[in-house]
């Protein structure tokens, strides 16, 4: 008798909904907020975000990020104001996902994009240079590089928009837009946050 | 720093605290662990009391009020309050002001991350401010010249950078100007802030408002790793900090040690770094073919090249040139080397460009602290300390400026320290000892050249009564004065000084690197380690090394003389570029197409190194482990930092490797080594090793002692003819030397000479100014661009050694104790 509840399980489960997909074939949608590879941004103008102010290099607990600055060009800047990310490169043999650096940019330059799944066949291709991060130059999407798998709509979730109205945000600044605009997308509307409304002039201090 | 006199008794949060009587508040507080903060108070420089960021409830009797600690003498029985409300309030206040018009652009500016208005914004600060307007906009940095730029916007108006500049420099170029919140840091129009010390106010500067242009955007603070070490740009040895980022140097800071810099560089020592690094650097061995080329070897091959020149040579018949670049362990690897296993006395690290080594050993030496005594008595009798030992002229201006020490100019032309000396002599080259005999009264009563006997006696009397009868010590500072004249004059002179005036000091100005190493470390004819001759220490060396020189041999110019007449069959050249820094380009020439096998240790490949046999690529300072010895003969540390090019090697290495491949053995594996050997045969570095250097290393060690005076023969001067000009030939700061002109920043500065006389003796040349005449010297005519310069001597023409324009190196004869040249008429 013990023999059959045992496969009373197995015919429960048998006509339940399947948690499983053929994957990579099909793929689950992500979270919002999934931290994946980075991206760097570009203004509407189509000037890069990144000032080449190192601070994302300094927080990076992994010690993957190398970035070094240089004097803007006066006669065709790459970025506003005096400096510009001359060198930029990620290791993604040591990238550990934990966004301190997008935390740290002054300008919004570094997020993440949803993608975290790409491999590679060799440690150069692991190293992600300024040109494979920047955001294509007309459309303001991050660029697909022959080892990555992007799906539809993986891209829109991106820049400083996202860490803006991120939770850990200060309630007084809900809804409020304190964000730049970005190359392809414009200013992005505020989204609603968990309270689902105006700022509750709950005076938080804000982080420093 | 001042121990004179009581402690005074304050008390600071409740503390009893012992202040030195005329210490600043703000200072006695830091010394006893209470920060207070601070922008414009600098400890080199005079309290002014702009920022009013140091503002603490003091109270002296007449209860507590809010003072600034920078002005504030600590008096007995204060009670100071830094933690109080009040305080805390007006700090914050205070900083919530400079924070108006600061544009908060820390992450582009190159101070963020050091910057002591974002610390103690931090520390002190009101946390938000309440300025919500627009702050006042200036132009994003101007250049205020070739390598400072100044952002206004930043600057809080502290007076740190124009106060050097004035007080400190003596290059007043840069003012406050306008009034109220128009107040901005400029130079006057059209007028740069030329000045060979700028980089201090960019270090002083406490917000990003001046940045170097060397350093701009290369690095953040969080990304450079720092070592402590020793300038050797000059023979000052400033101490510096030496950053890096990648294996890269970045930028050097001047680091404040009381008895050498106190943390003032000139800008020559703080940019040099940028040579260092160049991509020309030598970074392979290079040995010339059968087809007469250098070319890319290995160290195999070049060091078996070198050793087989060296194999079964008459030692006679070798000569080492060069070699005060090198630190104190290669000089004594080199030495040991040379003297030891080689076996040849013509070894001598000046090149014909300073003065007799003995001479300068037995001389009683002074510091820089003795030197710059207040109220003692300085004597140039030498070149000119602004153009060729930077930071030695800001101590000694200070001295004379602050610290009411009397200065005496023998020189032939006006320097950078004539406007605060006491007296000028202007001595005309070959007159030094006339004047100075005439100062105490010997000679007769004609005036020698400009200077009147009366004027020399008065100068006589302030030296030798001041000795004597008031106890103001006196101190000679002392180099060669011209290239152009023979250093006889000035040894003469200084022989003179030496015996009328009781307890003189001598501060030598041979200005090269680690030259002062070199002659404590034997590399001079006559010399062994130890400020020892041939002689004296022959027995002390008997043990330690396989042979010595049995007599003295020649000095750079005479081994190269005789390599011309096919005298050496080996020349061996430590870092020197003798075609370019012997005075005299001729023989220079000579003596290198004459010599046999020519060997050379360098960083790049100069004019000298390109007409070598065997090259041997060497390391840098930023890049060598080991010891300087500065012009007080106070040895400190030089660190490695970072890895030097391709395979080349510290020259104490290439030494060892050499002697190898000769069948001897230095005994020398590492730096340290050799300071175990020299506790053994150098009785004054006894007291020096590696963990008493470590202990004081930013002070140094002071090496004392020497042998007895020695009095070379006097010099004969043939007497002036009237219708000649006598040959001046200086250094200035910047020249093309190679590794001013492997410096971006400092390159482009090097000025363009022209033979320059007194202006009236301008007016009768019936010349235009840059226009060109014939002139007549030792070395036959040349063609020379010239102009009136208000400096010069009547009766004297004077050139910048080592410039573009005339290449004073074509009219200098060796042989000749002056140079006398006549204008040929057309
Ligand atoms: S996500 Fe974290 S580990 Fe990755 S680069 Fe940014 S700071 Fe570094
Ligand atoms: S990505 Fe942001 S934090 Fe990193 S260097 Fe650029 S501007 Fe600075
Ligand atoms: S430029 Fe710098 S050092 Fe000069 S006054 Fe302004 S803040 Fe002070
Ligand atoms: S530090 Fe005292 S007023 Fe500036």
């Amino acid at each position: 008798m013990g023999y059959f509840r045992g496969f009373a399980v197995t015919f429960r489960k048998l006509w339940e909904k399947r948690v499983t997909i053929p994957y990579p074939e099909q793929k689950r949608d992500k979270p919002e907020r999934l931290h994946g590879r980075h991206v760097l941004n570009r203004y509407e103008d189509g000037m890069e975000k990144c000032i080449g102010c190192e601070l994302c290099a300094g927080v990076c607990p992994a010690n993957c990020i190398y970035v070094r600055g240089a004097d803007n060009p006066p006669d065709d800047p790459v970025s506003p104001g005096e400096r510009f990310g001359f060198v930029y490169e990620i290791n993604y043999l040591r990238c550990i996902h934990c966004d301190l650096c997008v935390e740290a940019c002054p300008t919004e330059a570094i997020t993440e994009s949803k993608l975290f799944e790409f491999s590679f066949t060799n440690r150069s291709d692991a190293v992600y240079t300024k040109d494979e991060l920047m955001v294509d130059g007309e459309t303001g999407r991050p660029q697909q590089l022959p080892w990555e798998d992007w799906r539809d709509g993986e891209d829109t979730h991106t820049s400083g928009w996202m860490r803006a109205t991120s939770p850990s945000g200060s309630a007084a600044y809900v809804g409020k837009v304190s964000w730049s605009g970005e190359l392809g997308y414009g200013i992005r509307a505020p989204e609603q946050g968990r309270s689902g409304g105006e700022a509750n002039g709950d005076d938080e201090e804000e982080g420093s | 720093m001042n121990d004179v006199g009581q402690s005074v008794e304050i008390t600071v949060d409740g503390r009893t605290v012992l202040a030195n009587p005329g210490e600043l508040l703000i200072d006695a507080c830091e010394r006893t662990g209470t920060y207070i903060p601070r922008f414009c108070h600098h400890p080199r420089m005079r309290p002014v009391g702009m920022c009013r960021s140091c503002l603490v409830e003091v109270d002296t009797g007449r209860g507590p009020a809010l003072q600034a600690s920078c002005m504030l003498e600590c008096s007995p029985g204060m009670q100071v309050d830094t933690e109080s409300e009040r305080t805390r309030k007006a700090q914050a206040g205070v900083l919530e002001f400079l924070l108006v018009n600061h544009p908060l652009d820390c992450p582009v500016c190159d101070k963020g991350g050091e910057c002591p208005l974002q610390d103690q914004t931090m520390a002190f600060g009101p946390g938000e401010s309440r300025f919500v307007e627009e702050k006042r906009h200036f132009e994003k940095p101007i250049p205020v010249n070739d390598n400072v730029f100044l952002d206004r916007e930043r600057c809080i108006l502290c007076d740190r950078c124009t106060r050097f500049a004035d007080e400190v420099a003596g290059d007043a170029l840069i003012h406050f100007q306008g009034r109220g919140s128009d107040t901005e840091v400029n130079t006057f129009p059209d007028e740069p802030f030329s000045s060979y010390f700028s980089g201090n106010t960019v270090q002083v500067c406490p917000v990003g408002a001046l940045t170097a242009a060397p350093y701009r955007f290369k690095a953040r603070p969080w990304d450079l790793e720092e070592v402590e070490s020793t300038s050797v740009v000059d023979s000052v040895g400033s101490r510096i900090a030496v950053q890096s980022s990648r294996d890269c140097v970045l930028r050097f800071q001047g680091v404040d040690a009381d008895a050498v810099n106190w943390g003032w560089l000139c800008d020559k020592e703080r940019f040099i770094f940028e040579a260092y690094d160049h991509e020309d650097r030598l970074g392979t061995p290079l040995l010339r073919g059968d087809d007469g080329d250098l070319a890319p070897t290995g160290w195999g091959e070049a060091l078996a090249a070198a050793a087989a020149a060296l194999t079964d040579v008459d030692p006679d018949r070798i000569a080492v040139l060069g070699g005060a670049r090198l630190t104190n362990e290669s000089q004594y690897a080199w030495t040991k080397f040379a003297k030891g296993v080689l076996g040849t006395d013509h070894v001598d690290a000046q090149l014909g460009d300073g003065l007799p080594a003995d001479f300068v050993l037995g001389l009683p030496r002074a510091t820089i602290d003795e030197a710059c005594t207040p109220g003692g008595i300085i004597v140039l009798l030498g070149p000119d300390p602004k153009e060729e030992l930077g930071s030695l002229y800001l101590r000694l201006r200070h001295a004379v400026v602050h610290d009411g020490a009397t200065l005496i100019e023998l020189t032939p032309r006006a320097t950078g320290l004539t406007p605060f000396a006491d007296h000028s002599l202007r001595v005309r080259p070959g007159e030094a000892v006339d004047v100075v005999r005439a100062m105490f009264g010997e000679g007769g009563t004609a005036p020698i050249g400009g200077v009147t006997v009366e004027e020399a006696q008065a100068v006589g009397a302030i030296v030798s009564g001041a000795a004597v009868g008031q106890n103001r010590p006196v101190t000679v500072l002392l180099g060669r004065q011209s290239l152009a004249e023979a250093p006889g004059t000035v040894v003469d002179a200084a022989l003179v000084l030496h015996d009328w005036i009781a307890d003189v000091r001598f501060l030598s100005m041979l200005r090269r690197g680690n030259v002062h190493g070199a002659l404590d470390l034997g590399l001079a004819p006559g010399l062994l380690p130890g400020r020892v001759g041939l002689d004296e220490g022959r027995p002390r060396f008997a043990a330690a090394w396989p042979t010595t020189p049995a007599t003295k041999g020649r000095d750079a110019l005479e081994s190269l003389r005789a390599a011309a007449d096919g005298e050496v069959d080996v020349l061996v050249l430590l870092g020197a570029d003798v075609l370019t820094d012997v005075p005299d380009h001729d023989l220079a020439r000579r003596g290198l197409e004459g010599a046999g096998t020519v060997i050379a240790l360098d960083l790049f490949a100069t004019p000298t190194v390109a007409a070598a046999d065997v090259v041997l690529p060497a390391t840098a300072p930023t890049e060598t482990d080991g010891t300087v010895t500065n012009l007080e003969g106070r040895v400190s540390i030089v660190a490695r930092k970072v890895t030097p090019p391709g395979t080349a090697r510290p020259d104490w290495m290439i030494a060892v490797e050499l002697a190898r491949r000769l069948g001897a053995d230095l005994g020398i594996s590492s730096p340290d080594d050799v300071w175990a050997e020299l506790s053994v045969v150098s009785p004054i570095h006894a007291h020096i090793d590696p963990e008493a250097l470590a202990v004081q290393a930013r002070e140094g060690i002071l090496v004392s002692g020497g042998p007895a005076l020695v009095r070379p023969a006097p010099l004969e001067v043939p007497s002036h003819d009237k219708n000649s000009y006598r040959l001046v030939v200086t250094r200035s700061m910047y020249d093309c030397g190679v590794l001013t002109a492997h410096s971006r920043s400092l390159a482009g500065l090097a000025p363009v000479t022209r033979l320059a006389f007194e202006p009236t003796d301008f007016a009768a040349l019936g010349v235009a100014e840059g226009g060109r005449i014939e002139v007549r010297g030792p070395r036959g005519n040349i063609d020379v661009v010239v102009g009136p310069d208000s400096r010069v001597t009547k009766g004297t023409a004077h050139l910048l050694f080592n410039q573009r324009g005339v290449s004073a190196g074509d009219l200098i004869e060796a042989t000749a104790a002056v140079i006398d040249l006549t204008v040929v008429p057309v």
